[in-house]
């Protein structure tokens, strides 16, 4: 399968009374993407805000951060099954909106939602300062239930990417690059012999409400392991609907940009040789979590891995899985590598993972998230502060008087993602 | 909120005066005289030390001789409670509410699963 994905590089993002790119900036009208957004009743009002790289802007409480694409040549849309129709995607043109990203904010649960600063120390640490961001600010209606509230944001935010996407159909590239997976029979072909076959297993956060990832409009937690093409990720054939851990939630920007994908993909016929991709779920129920890792096992050796990848979202019960999908290829004789991150405490001296296994022996970490941060005042805020003393990370005092937050790493976007996609890095 | 919503359909033990690491004992203890445990203890990528709500669904009558796979996981799940330094809690009222929403979604989630084996 092959997907070619042209880059446009955004370099702004203003308001106008139209909606279009023009010299490679972003130009929206808010009012008619505001009336986009109140079409669900469940939300009560929105408004749109513009956050660049360098600014002394904090937004928060993140929900989730999109990508802007289209697709151009080939079957299906971008968010298939959600907001385009179910259709196979992840082949043909797709065009990206490169440097901007729709972010979604407002409460929804007032201890997991996170920070973005486009600036100070705190920009370091999140992929999202480096990029211009169209804020959608919303409010739920009254009365809802937060899980219906969820799904609102959810939904308001991937059309608003896609409406946004659209306006980069007819604009050449500045750069084209090729991503071409091969199908298992080529997999054999004689001259990738001698090289590892790398597969990489991918574990989507789905313990239940408030905790899900979708698949092709698939809720993920209602699903077997299964086979996808890593160019379907690339066209938004999993999108994230969860309000976990603002540090090591992949967002749906995330998904759309793997690294690991993206690595193999080079490394492919070169260094290793790139089976393929699992994904599979992180549940509540013991019997499914058993279900899933003896199915991404038993598909593993199927392929059959040499070697796998195996990244985690979140932690806590997450770690069960990840444990049970370690343990489980290793026994089948399949070396692993785990991506994880760590809660060691903030003096870093406590157990990393809630889970642990001594079969899982080769772990690549995306960093403690317990380190703390002083994050200084910014002048404009997006959002609210409302809830930063209570978000995974913070604490009662968190904000200052001068407003200030003192907290863990945990509270800032992406900050321990992991699938590596951070800037900083000790490699 | 977990107690209030499945009362009427399971047998449920509430741990009013207590934490999340009374809930892990008193189930751990359960699963000594046979109990089998049917959900992850730590659930939710919500951190261990973070939350005051903790629920954990296990067989509602002894299964026979102890189950050594419950047991392991609850002896992991409670080393962690006792090695975690805890980070500074949050004893902001106004989040308890959604911390009890996340434990009873966790809960309706093993549910459906429990619902379509056909044990539930």
């Amino acid at each position: 399968m092959k997907l070619e994905l042209g880059y446009i590089d955004i370099k702004g993002i203003r308001f106008g009374t139209y909606n279009a790119v023009e010299d490679r900036v972003l130009v929206v009208n808010p009012d008619t993407l505001i009336e986009q957004v109140l079409e669900d009743p469940h939300i009560k009002a929105a408004r749109f805000e513009i956050a660049s790289p360098g600014e002394k802007t904090r937004i928060t409480p993140v929900k989730d951060v999109i990508e802007p694409r289209v697709k151009v040549e080939g079957p299906g849309g971008i968010f298939p099954g959600v907001i385009s129709k179910v259709d196979r995607v992840g082949s043909g043109k797709t065009h990206v909106m490169r440097g901007m990203a729709v972010v979604t904010a407002g409460k929804i649960v007032g201890f997991q939602e996170g920070i973005i600063d486009m600036s100070g120390p705190g920009a370091d640490y999140t992929p999202f300062s480096k990029t211009h961001n169209l804020v959608l600010v919303m409010e739920p209606a009254e009365g809802i239930h937060p899980h219906e509230y969820e799904k609102a944001a959810r939904l308001a935010g991937l059309k608003i990417a896609v409406t946004v996407g659209e306006l980069a159909r007819n604009i050449a590239p500045d750069e084209t690059v090729v991503y071409e997976t091969p199908t298992i029979a080529e997999t054999f072909d004689a001259k990738l012999r001698g090289l590892p076959r790398v597969g990489y297993v991918m574990m989507l956060q789905s313990q239940g409400l408030l905790h899900d990832t979708y698949v092709y409009g698939v809720d993920a937690k209602r699903t077997l392991s299964t086979l996808i093409r890593p160019t379907e990720l690339m066209d938004g054939a999993i999108v994230s609907g969860n309000c976990v851990s603002a540090c090591d939630k992949n967002t749906t920007y995330h998904h759309l940009n793997n690294p690991i994908i993206e690595e193999l993909l080079a490394r492919h016929g070169k260094t290793l040789n790139f089976v393929g991709m699992i994904i599979t779920n992180e549940t509540v129920y013991l019997s499914d979590k058993i279900r899933s890792s003896d199915w991404t096992a038993d598909m593993a050796g199927f392929l059959p891995f040499d070697g796998a990848i195996i990244s985690q979202e979140g932690f806590g019960n997450p770690d069960t899985d990840l444990i049970m999908n370690c343990t489980k290829l290793e026994k089948k004789g399949i070396k692993t590598v785990i991506v994880t991150d760590e809660y060691a405490g903030q003096d870093g001296k406590s157990q990393s993972l809630a889970d642990a296994d001594e079969l899982a022996n080769a772990v690549v970490s995306a960093g403690n998230a317990n380190e703390t941060i002083v994050l200084p005042p910014m002048d404009h805020i997006i959002g609210t502060l409302d809830y930063v003393d209570t978000i995974a990370g913070g604490h009662d005092g968190s904000l200052r008087p001068d407003g200030s937050i003192e907290a863990e790493i945990q509270v800032i976007i992406g900050a321990t993602n992991e699938l590596g996609f951070n800037h900083m890095s000790a490699r | 909120m977990v107690a209030e919503a499945f009362s009427g359909r399971f047998s449920i033990q509430f741990i009013e005066e207590g934490n999340d690491r009374d809930v892990l004992l008193r189930a751990r203890d359960l699963v000594h005289v046979g109990h089998r445990i049917l959900t992850a203890p730590l659930a939710g990528s919500i951190k261990p030390w973070e939350t005051p709500y903790r629920s954990v669904m296990l067989t509602a009558e002894p299964e026979g001789p102890m189950d050594l796979f419950s047991l392991d996981l609850m002896e992991r799940a409670l080393a962690i409670l006792r090695e975690t330094k805890a980070s500074p809690r949050t004893v902001s009222q106004a989040i308890l509410q959604d911390f009890q929403i996340v434990d009873k979604s966790l809960m309706e989630s093993a549910l459906m699963s429990m619902e379509a084996a056909g044990q539930a």
